[in-house]
């Protein structure tokens, strides 16, 4: 049977921002949509009214001529809408089978079978008795798909799918999802990667800043055009200068351990390594392989031996994170919001909190305000960071500002390197053009960076050498010119 | 020296009746705390039942009114922590702390009227039994109701949380409310039952105290217990067998420690007065130091605030 799901005149409108503004779209089964978008395009807005999370303001919403009223996520749910979110919906402390039935009424054996004969059918291999703590992002994210097939669903909406997955597990994502389009289930794709677009899709709707923009099919379009729809002005493309770099070393690892008491952290071992000057290094991995522990024991989060790291000829591996700065250490890390900046405390309280030791921020133990204000100002000007309110709470920037009112925050005291931990995660078009541009500027100007990141094409893009950690072990470390993209996922997968 | 086994019986029994308050207490704080909500109103919620028991007993002249309205008296006074914590988003340790204040506070006041009335005798069932087998008669039989249902209530608890689908819904909310709210849980209904749930059982435990352990009203006669209740919640890692151990550890050494003093053992009172608590958390660290367990059974979103913001 066909299914024809129709979106007519949605408008939500939050204080200051309209999400949605007036959008109309018509979906029929057979085919994979894409919505396509930055992020605050309102894409993730339209899709959760969708699923019944939000409430519209106005509009209606017709799934076969059928006007429904959607006004909590199980309407959506008895309606045969199904939706995998960005952030998972799962119960970290359950087992996968307890989360895959908490919605249903049925008997439990009856679920259990169901659930089988779905593995079966798709090629899902998950222990069902496991804590869901304990799976991989992939795995997790089959889950929810699995959660979602069990009410066999008419409507698939699946939200920013791949941001945490590897490419293997992607290109397993999008078979699956062609399986379902070719079983009658219509699939709503929500991403800003426009490779994925092209690749998986059959017809695009692109939104920017809550209206929708164009409506076309794919064999129309190609990354430039709809980058440009996306953005709405010409991007330039940027390339890194692959340069011969300095020999000189900068910072020397050598034999660094860590062995976490957190059964739920990663263990690392026989760590080495060593950047040189003006180069940049890579570390890629699929999340939870240990990066953010290297990231930890590299920013001094984790002290280590003393003489695992030396640094411009320093020993500085018994070093605080403020101590490695005075070295000419910068970091970036993970989270921005928990881990580089305090969201409560204004744009220039957070500016002051990295350097309180050897600035002249701070006279006799008094801060001195118009000092720290100025340097913030010059900050946001020269990172070009969209606001002109330094006392904004830092909550209140978008990821693209944070982001670069902390690598400006990071640069400004010009360090000789900066390790970054996905710098780019989670940021749209643009943001992330401005912040690879600021990384390939730092290594011409002689200074080097470490990058741990799992988005392979950022890797491949600002790389000069590149290494692959699983399972708390780098491999081999490679010149970035010889290695692809399908040879990183092997090596992430754990394979040679 | 020849010891009565009997003897053995009946103080392994008081043992057991010292313990029933705190299991009754416990598991209910457990089912609000597995929601996610952190209540630290125990000790003013089982004062509360004290006082209510007690004094309806004593007005009404029916035990059976008497038990359930003190039941009630606590799900009406955790009423209030559910509707300022889920309802206006209050902070839930302040809030708690607060109603144990308030319950302390209330019973001092409506008690004036009631102390040095004598209590009622409660029944007790299965008194025919009392001399039938040596040592477990005593331990088996001859107790009140209350009592049987306190050490039938962690099993229940337990089956309740593993086994039903209402129990998964409870873990799934004190997990992630988030994720419960987008699966179409209602998250503040699950937990408005579960907090006037654990009022209800505090309640009860205030009652026994009032009505069973010791017949009368005293003020401030909870003495503690409640913030004993909830430190079992968090040392047994929200496990209700484990409750159950530690309360009759508890209760245990409360009462031996009654008999050594009584006896003249040449320890420091203050010692003896210390040891019950002191062992209790020592034992109940011991037993649950599996940290991959703590993690699989403390409910994330304990005493964090849920609203949903359409």
């Amino acid at each position: 049977m066909n299914t024809n799901l129709k979106i007519s005149n949605v408008t939500k409108i939050y204080p200051g921002c309209v999400a949605n503004d007036n959008v109309s779209l018509e979906f029929n089964s057979g085919k994979i949509y894409a919505l396509l978008g930055e992020n605050g395009a309102g894409k993730s807005t339209l899709v959760k009214i969708l699923s019944g999370v939000i409430i519209p303001d106005e509009g209606k919403i017709y799934l076969n001529e059928i006007n429904l009223k959607l006004n909590s996520p199980l309407d959506a749910k008895k309606n045969d809408i199904g939706m995998v979110f960005q952030h998972f919906n799962l119960f970290e402390t359950l087992s996968v089978f307890e989360n895959l039935i908490i919605d249903s009424d049925e008997q439990r054996e009856v679920l259990r079978e169901k659930i089988d004969s779905i593995m079966r059918k798709y090629n899902f291999s998950i222990d069902l008795d496991i804590p869901v703590l304990n799976l991989s992002a992939g795995q997790k994210q089959k889950v929810e798909i699995i959660r979602c097939l069990i009410r066999s669903p008419k409507v698939l909406i699946m939200d920013e799918p791949t941001s945490v997955l590897t490419e293997q597990e992607t290109s397993e994502l999008f078979l699956s999802l062609k399986k379902f389009s070719e079983e009658g289930i219509l699939i709503i794709y929500i991403t800003h990667k426009l490779k994925e677009v092209m690749e998986l899709c059959d017809e695009v709707a692109v939104m920017r800043r809550g209206k929708l923009v164009s409506v076309s099919e794919i064999k129309n379009e190609n990354i430039e055009s709809l980058a440009n729809k996306m953005v709405g002005q010409n991007l330039k493309t940027i390339k890194k200068k692959k340069e011969k770099n300095s020999s000189v070393k900068l910072i020397n690892i050598t034999n660094l351990n860590f062995i976490s008491e957190d059964p739920f952290e990663t263990n690392l071992s026989d760590i080495n390594f060593s950047v040189n000057r003006g180069e940049c290094l890579g570390i890629a991995g699929i999340s939870g392989n240990g990066q953010s522990e290297l990231f930890q024991v590299l920013s001094g989060e984790i002290i280590s031996d003393k003489n695992s790291i030396e640094f411009n000829k320093n020993y500085i591996g018994d070093l605080n994170p403020q101590e490695r700065r005075e070295y000419l250490m910068a970091f970036s890390p993970e989270d921005r919001l928990e881990q580089a900046a305090i969201p409560q405390m204004a744009i220039y309280e957070n500016v002051a909190l990295n350097n309180y030791k050897s600035s002249n921020f701070f006279n006799n133990g008094l801060i001195n305000e118009n000092k720290i204000k100025e340097h913030s100002k010059k900050i946001i000007s020269d990172f070009n960071v969209n606001t002109d309110n330094i006392e904004l709470k830092s909550q209140f920037l978008s990821g693209g500002n944070l982001q670069k009112l902390i690598i400006g925050r990071e640069l400004i005291t010009s360090p000789d390197l900066l390790i970054c931990f996905n710098p780019t995660w989670g940021l749209d078009v643009g943001a992330i053009n401005y912040i690879h541009e600021t990384l390939i500027k730092i290594n011409e100007q002689n200074k080097s960076i470490i990058l741990i990141s799992t988005d392979t094409d950022e890797l491949l893009k600002l790389s000069d050498k590149i290494s692959v950690i699983h399972k708390g072990k780098l491999s081999k470390i490679m010149d970035a010119d010889e290695v692809t993209s399908e040879k990183l996922g092997i090596l992430m997968g754990g394979g040679n | 020296m020849i010891i009565d086994v009997n003897f053995v019986g009946l103080i392994i029994a008081s043992i057991m009746a010292s313990a029933v308050p705190l299991i009754l207490a416990s598991c209910g704080e457990l089912i609000t705390e597995r929601s996610g909500v952190l209540n630290l109103g125990v000790e003013g919620m089982m004062i509360i039942g004290a006082i209510s028991g007690f004094a309806l007993m004593t007005v009404t002249g029916s035990l059976i009114i008497a038990v359930f309205g003190a039941m009630l008296a606590g799900v009406l006074i955790s009423t209030i922590f559910a509707f300022l914590t889920q309802t206006l988003i209050t902070n839930h340790v302040a809030t708690g702390l607060a109603l144990t204040i308030f319950g302390i506070g209330i019973s001092a006041m409506i008690g004036k009227n009631f102390v040095g009335i004598p209590g009622k005798e409660f029944p007790v069932i299965f008194e025919g039994l009392k001399d039938t087998i040596p040592l477990l008669s005593p331990i088996l039989f001859g107790h009140s109701i209350v009592f049987y249902f306190a050490f039938v209530l962690p099993f229940i608890t337990s089956y309740f949380l593993k086994k039903t689908k209402i129990g998964l819904i409870v873990r799934a909310v004190g997990d992630s409310p988030e994720s419960a709210s987008n699966q179409g849980i209602n998250v503040k209904l699950v937990r408005y039952a579960c907090i006037l749930y654990g009022g209800a059982m505090c309640g009860l435990a205030g009652a026994y105290l009032s009505m069973i352990y010791t017949p009368q009203w005293i003020e401030n006669m909870t003495g503690g217990r409640g913030w004993i209740a909830l430190a079992l919640v968090v040392f047994s890692t929200w496990n209700p067998i484990k409750i159950l151990i530690g309360a009759m550890i508890f209760g245990g050494l409360t009462i031996i420690q009654f008999h050594m003093q009584a006896i003249g053992v040449r320890i420091p009172v203050q010692f003896l007065t210390a040891l019950p608590y002191i062992v209790t958390i020592i034992v109940l660290v011991v037993i649950s130091r599996d940290s991959r367990k703590i993690r699989l059974s403390t409910p994330s979103s304990l005493g964090k605030s849920f609203y949903k913001d359409n």
